[in-house]
Formats: C-alpha cells, structure tokens, sequence
C-alpha cells in the first residue's frame, strides 16, 4: 500500500536519525555531553567575520589583478587559497545558524506556551538556510568562488533582460486591452 | 550454522534481557518496554508450539500474535515519548502535535487509497495491512527522533537503547515487509537472510543499554519562558533573517 519508494524513504530516514541519536550517545559517554550537541562555534553571534569581508571574498575584482600578472603560479595560488577561505566563510556561517537555532531549542524547549506553528516555521527557515549553505558549499567546492560571482552577474542581467522584456511586452499589450475594451 | 547461532544468540539474548530487566528493577521503570517484550517472547513460544503440533493453525495464530505484538508496539513509541519529554513539557506539546499531524495525513492517505481503489481492502494481504501499520509507527518513532536531535533532549541510556533497539526493529520491518510481494529479487534475497541478524542487533543494543538502570538526564534549571516564549521566538526568528542577509551577501553582484 506505501510503495517501495516510500518505504524506503521512510525506512532510510527512521535509521539516519537512528545513527545521529547513537553517535549522540557515544559522545555523551565519552563526557562530551555538554559539548556534543553544539556546532564548531563558540561566539553566540552569528556574524563570524565583519560583512564588509564577504562581498570581497567572492569579487572579481582581486582575480583580474592576480590574472593580470601573468603568472601561472601565483593564479594557481590564489584560486586554491580564495577557495579555502570561502569553504571556511561557509562553514563558519553554517555553524553560526546552527548555534542560534540550537540555543533558541534550548531555550524553549521547556517553555508550556511553546507554539507548533511559530516553531514549525523557525525550523522550515532554519532548514532553508542549512540548505543554501550546503548550495554554497558545493558550488564553491565544484567550480570556485569566483565562479559565483560570476553566476551571480550573469543572473542579475538575466532578470534585468526578462524585467525589460516583460515592459515591453506590457507596453504592446496595452493599447489592445484598451481597444478590447471599446465598442465592438 | 550461523544461523543457528544466531538463533540460539537471539533465545539467550531474550532470556538476559528479561532477567536483568527484573533484577534491575528496570521492569517496573519502563513497563509497557518489558510487556511489549515478555509478549514477544510468548509469542515465539507459541508460535513455536503451534507450528510443530498444530501447524494448520499457524499462520491464524501468527498473524493474530503479530498485530497484537503490533499494538504493544504502539505502547512502547507511547513510552518513549511519556518517559524522554517528561521534564520539556513544551517539546512534548511539539511531538503531540507533530504526532496528530502524521497520524492524520495517514489516515487521509489510507482513505484517498481506500476511495481510489476499494477492492484494496478486500484483497489486501495480511502483510500489506502490517506494512501500512508499522509505517505509521515507524514515522511517529522518526518525529520523536527528530524533535530529540532537534531539541538537544537529554536521553539516558535505558532509553536510548530501547528507542535505538526499537526503531531499528520497525525501521528493518517496513523494508522487509515492502520487499516481501517483490520476492524473487536480489534485494528480498537479502532482507530475508539480513532480518534475523538485525533483530539480533536489536537484542544486543537493548541488553547493554538495558543492562542496569541509569537516570534520564533532568535539565539543570527550569527556566520560566512562559512569558518570554514569544519574544525569544521573535529574536531567533531576527537572527535566523540576518542570517539569511548575510548569506545572500556572497552571491550579490
């Protein structure tokens, strides 16, 4: 009646969870209880390096300089060592989400006026983030951070070349619903 | 042969469990953990018996013992949760609530399967209905898992162990029982031999969590949030959108 698809679904999600509870379990005898269920970060804050690091992390703009010296070594140097730094940036930020979502749980987790729909939502957001930072991860991983940035122009033009389109296209709609619009 | 050892492993393993759950006094701590279990192993007797003397009957008296086993087995999830959120009275509200929601959408699943194609019901097989059944059950064990990690619940051994030995139990019975109308395959082939050694493994994690009784952890200091749940909700909610901000900064042009 389920279908093996979601048998295995099921099924495959019950012994992950199974696996982390157990892992859990071994760090909590091994007397890293207190520390066992916290992320890699010890600052409470979520901002791990200042923000006007991070735009420079992912620019072009130091690329182009490096590319312009001609050198074979030093573009190779530059490419792993941007890419290093970005890994950590993404990790770092990982961690940070994962610490303010781990104090809230432990903060509320008592509370009696705890509510299922404001916690559903914090979850859904938080999972929304893990995911975009497991995105970025991957991406960095596959083709680099500058890559990124160069996808992320190539986006910002795409969508102004759809928004003018969509002008245009409302601009020769217009005066036909208008005519529509008179007597037949 | 192994086989054998492994059956002999399992009878020996039952008997231990019972026997240091009484000792322990553990019997009376988790009771419906240890009826669910002394079930099981009546159950084996039985069906054993049965099976040699009066073999006719066997598959009546298995499939009876096997729903009832099935509804004991209910008892336990009941137990996990009544035991591991005892002391988060509002995670335990999460899991009522997450709990209705999943036994709710089964529930519209099995009648929308039901209105789509009525002969279901009166063809299924004895091991389509135990399959859809110990689904459910297996999902409810996935939202008490969940929210456990979720929450940062402190769970203790003892009830580690039969949440560990459990959910593995039903966790291998969906997959076996889904696999069961696909015999032939490679992979039934497999589960078929596989599924006594993973109850094994199930026996095993529950004898040594089991072994003596150790404590739920309780939380340190009751904290009152009562008033402040909603602006703690609000900060998190602030943080996690700043979050996001900061995020999006590294693919803006």
């Amino acid at each position: 009646m389920i279908g093996l698809s979601s048998a295995l679904l099921i099924g495959g999600v019950l012994l992950l969870l199974l696996l982390l509870l157990a892992a859990r379990g071994i760090s909590a005898a091994r007397g890293l209880a207190a520390k066992s269920d916290l992320p890699l970060c010890d600052d409470a804050d979520f901002v791990t390096c200042p923000q006007e690091f991070v735009p420079k992390i992912f620019s072009r703009v130091d690329w182009e300089f490096v590319s312009q010296t001609k050198s074979p070594k030093l573009v190779k140097l530059f490419r792993r060592e941007r890419k290093a730094v970005a890994l950590l940036w993404v990790r770092q930020t990982s961690a940070a989400i994962q610490w303010v979502m781990h104090e809230h749980a432990v903060a509320v987790r008592g509370s009696r006026d705890l509510e299922f729909l404001t916690e559903v939502k914090l979850v859904l957001r938080y999972g929304e983030l893990m995911l975009l930072c497991g995105a970025l991860f991957l991406a960095i991983q596959s083709a680099g951070p500058l890559w990124l940035s160069g996808l992320a122009v190539y986006a910002d033009a795409l969508s102004r070349s759809i928004a003018e389109a969509q002008q245009a296209f409302a601009a020769a709609a217009t005066p036909r619903e208008i005519h529509t619009l008179g007597p037949v | 042969m192994l086989s054998q050892l492994i059956a002999w492993g399992g009878i020996t393993l039952e008997v231990l469990l019972l026997l240091r759950g009484l000792k322990g006094k553990l019997a009376f701590r988790y009771p419906v953990f240890y009826a669910y279990f002394s079930f099981v192993v009546l159950q084996d007797l039985l069906s054993f018996g049965v099976y040699r003397w009066y073999h006719q009957y066997y598959p009546t008296v298995y499939w009876l013992t096997e729903f009832l086993a099935l509804l004991f087995g209910c008892g336990v999830v009941f137990e996990i949760y009544r035991v591991g959120l005892s002391a988060f009275p509002g995670t335990a509200r999460m899991a009522r609530n997450a709990l209705a929601l999943v036994f709710a959408a089964a529930l519209t699943f099995g009648l929308a399967q039901a209105w789509t194609d009525p002969r279901w019901w009166m063809e299924a097989a004895t091991t389509d209905i135990e399959g859809a059944l110990r689904a459910v059950e297996a999902l409810a064990i996935v939202v008490l898992a969940a929210l456990f990690l979720l929450y940062s619940i402190p769970v203790g051994k003892n009830l580690r162990g039969i949440l560990l030995g459990y959910g593995l139990f039903v966790g291998t019975t969906v997959l076996s029982l889904e696999f069961v109308s696909g015999s032939g395959t490679a992979f039934h082939h497999f589960l078929s031999a596989a599924y006594p050694y993973f109850y094994f493994l199930s026996l095993t994690l529950w004898v040594a969590h089991l072994w003596s009784y150790a404590p739920n952890p309780v939380p340190a200091a009751s904290v009152r949030l009562e008033r402040e749940y909603q602006r703690m909700a609000a900060a998190t909610h602030r943080r996690l959108q700043d979050a996001r901000g900061y995020l999006a900064k590294a693919v803006r042009p």
